[in-house]
């Protein structure tokens, strides 16, 4: 694969965050667009190209809002992948930028929250699950996760105390990061194992709460960026899979196990130089999966591993070894915004990677690592990708 | 689908029925479902046998799926006891206590999310799956120990009866 050497991601943008909100997706995309504009000082007529995720544009789509929101771009792309539409955005937008088919791409997640509207999402969110899953307790995605975290626990003997690692550290790190939804409220072990139960071994506090949000970022050439004075930060690698193993009858495996060793050679690192990591937490076993199949450990070990892994932001947890991990909270603590979700590692990557991160940043942050997942069209999630970021001079 | 959530407003709703909801292919499912034990699409052309229902062979790709009486025996993978739903009928039943689900997968291949049926099952476990239709008159599958006799249409009538699953969830009254 061809290097994506020359472009750089810049200007992270996160905004909106709210339980509910009166305001529909066009709204969140295109005040992501103007805080981007603002923050860099950038022209509207200078972004030629546009990257929109979004679960809620109901009859919009990405050019629909390029008129609602005055833009006239070269390059537009639509793409509705949940849990891994930052790490595509960034993907295609570079090698766009890279082929000069544009010169600056706005890559922006954005998602409302109307009233009842993740009743609805839930109840028709592919023709799988309308047909096959969601009749058998409309449970949402909590059912074929449940099924997946209670198949994960019995095969590898992980218990809820460790999963609680997961989210007792990301609380923490969300009490450091304002505009989490959740960052107020400390979590205890305590209040986390006695939290009401949801769906099998799966307890409030393994749950995302959905949200309104917005998410965006800029990617253009280093030279262009230099020219402009905005910090940076490079694509050393990056790689996605989709519908991987799909022999397994229940998921315990992304497809981030089919690349992830050409991914760090490709980067010239391996998992012991990653600074942060930021994986995508719609319930905790999910992260310790990506972090086994990430290379972090080996399978089935995830357990031990986030029991002997700190995993706060300022490496102030008592365990030895340091790996700071989803450092602004993760949607367990910030909340789920759709598919602005899937950006929110690319975000805080760019934050921590350019030093912007102020009351939540990690120390020495120049390896950062991030992994998506996503679109459990009916038992499990399709989608996984991975992208290693460096920060460094422009 | 809007019209529908709405009749799910539990203030509206005096009787409450499970997602009635599905796409063409579901409902060829519960179409083909009307009668006998559990019947899948089998692809004539490779022998796949397809679930959840589609248009075309997931693996040949061929426009040749034909719904065929199917070998029922599988394995239970994992179960889970649902506490929260999102739909009012299913809301109302966890007045009773948690639902059940699990997903098992069939000799024959494929794996699926079921309703599980009383009767002791702990993954790992032989179980058998029956479809049968619930109160808003489309199949479900429902997995029950092996040990079940499911033989007669009545005996997996009597199941569901005793799931609930074939009458609405009726508004509590009073408080």
């Amino acid at each position: 694969m061809r290097s994506y050497e020359g472009i750089v991601l810049t200007s992270p943008i996160s905004l909106g965050y709210a339980r509910q909100s009166a305001h529909g997706a066009g709204w969140y995309v295109g005040s992501v667009l103007r805080e981007l504009l603002g923050a860099t000082g950038i022209e509207k007529a200078d972004v030629d190209g546009l990257s929109v995720s979004s679960f809620s544009l109901g009859a919009d789509s990405a050019v629909a809002l390029t008129q609602q929101l005055g833009l006239c771009v070269r390059w537009i792309e639509e793409a509705n992948v949940g849990g891994v539409s930052g790490v595509l955005a960034l993907r295609r937008a570079a090698r766009a930028v890279q082929c000069g088919e544009a010169e600056i791409v706005a890559c922006i997640g954005g998602d409302g929250a109307a009233h009842r509207s993740f009743e609805l999402m839930a109840a028709q969110f592919s023709n799988w699950s309308i047909d096959a899953a969601f009749p058998y307790g409309a449970a949402g995605p909590n059912g074929p996760f449940s099924l997946i975290t209670e198949h994960y626990m019995n095969r590898y003997g992980a218990r809820r105390e460790d999963f609680a690692r997961i989210c007792l550290d990301q609380r923490y790190n969300a009490n450091h990061y304002p505009p989490a939804l959740l960052g107020h409220k400390t979590l205890s072990l305590d209040d986390y194992l006695t939290a009401r139960p949801i769906a099998g071994p799966l307890h409030l506090f393994d749950c995302v709460m959905p949200c309104a949000g917005g998410e965006g970022f800029l990617v253009m050439s280093e030279e262009r960026a230099l020219h402009l004075g905005i910090p940076g930060v490079r694509i050393l690698a990056a790689d996605e899979r989709h519908n991987a193993h799909a022999e397994d009858p229940i998921q315990d495996r992304g497809g981030w196990t089919d690349y992830i060793d050409a991914l760090y050679d490709r980067a010239h690192a391996g998992p012991e130089d990653v600074d942060l990591l930021q994986t995508y937490d719609d319930y905790p076993v999910i992260s310790m999966m990506q972090m086994e199949d990430l290379g972090f450990c080996a399978k089935g070990e995830g357990p031990q591993f986030v029991q002997g892994t700190d995993m706060r932001f300022d490496h102030s947890g008592p365990a030895k070894n340091k790996l700071p991990h989803n450092t602004c909270g993760g949607q367990l603590s910030c909340g789920q915004a759709g598919a602005a979700a899937g950006f929110l590692g690319v975000t805080e990557t760019l934050r921590q990677l350019t030093g912007a991160a102020v009351s939540h940043q990690v120390p020495q942050a120049r390896l950062g690592l991030i992994s998506g997942y996503g679109m459990v069209n009916y038992d499990r999630g399709l989608c996984s990708a991975a992208a290693l970021l460096a920060g460094g001079d422009v | 689908m809007r019209k529908r959530l709405k009749l799910n407003r539990p203030s509206l709703r005096q009787r409450a029925r499970p997602p009635r909801h599905r796409t063409a292919s579901g409902a060829r499912f519960s179409a083909a479902n009307l009668s006998g034990i559990l019947k899948l699409q089998h692809c004539t052309a490779c022998q796949h046998i397809q679930y959840p229902p589609a248009e075309l062979c997931g693996v040949c790709l061929a426009d040749a799926l034909v719904y065929r009486d199917t070998d029922n025996g599988g394995t239970l993978l994992a179960q889970s006891d649902l506490h929260h739903s999102l739909w009012e009928y299913f809301k109302r039943r966890l007045g009773d206590g948690p639902w059940s689900v699990g997903t098992v997968q069939l000799d024959g291949g494929p794996t699926m999310i079921v309703h599980l049926g009383p009767g002791e099952m702990a993954p790992g476990d032989r179980v058998q799956v029956f479809s049968h239709s619930d109160a808003s008159q489309s199949a479900v599958l429902i997995a029950v120990p092996d040990s079940v006799d499911l033989r007669t249409r009545e005996a997996r009538r009597a199941i569901v009866l005793a799931m609930g699953l074939n009458a609405p969830a009726i508004r509590p009254t009073g408080a």
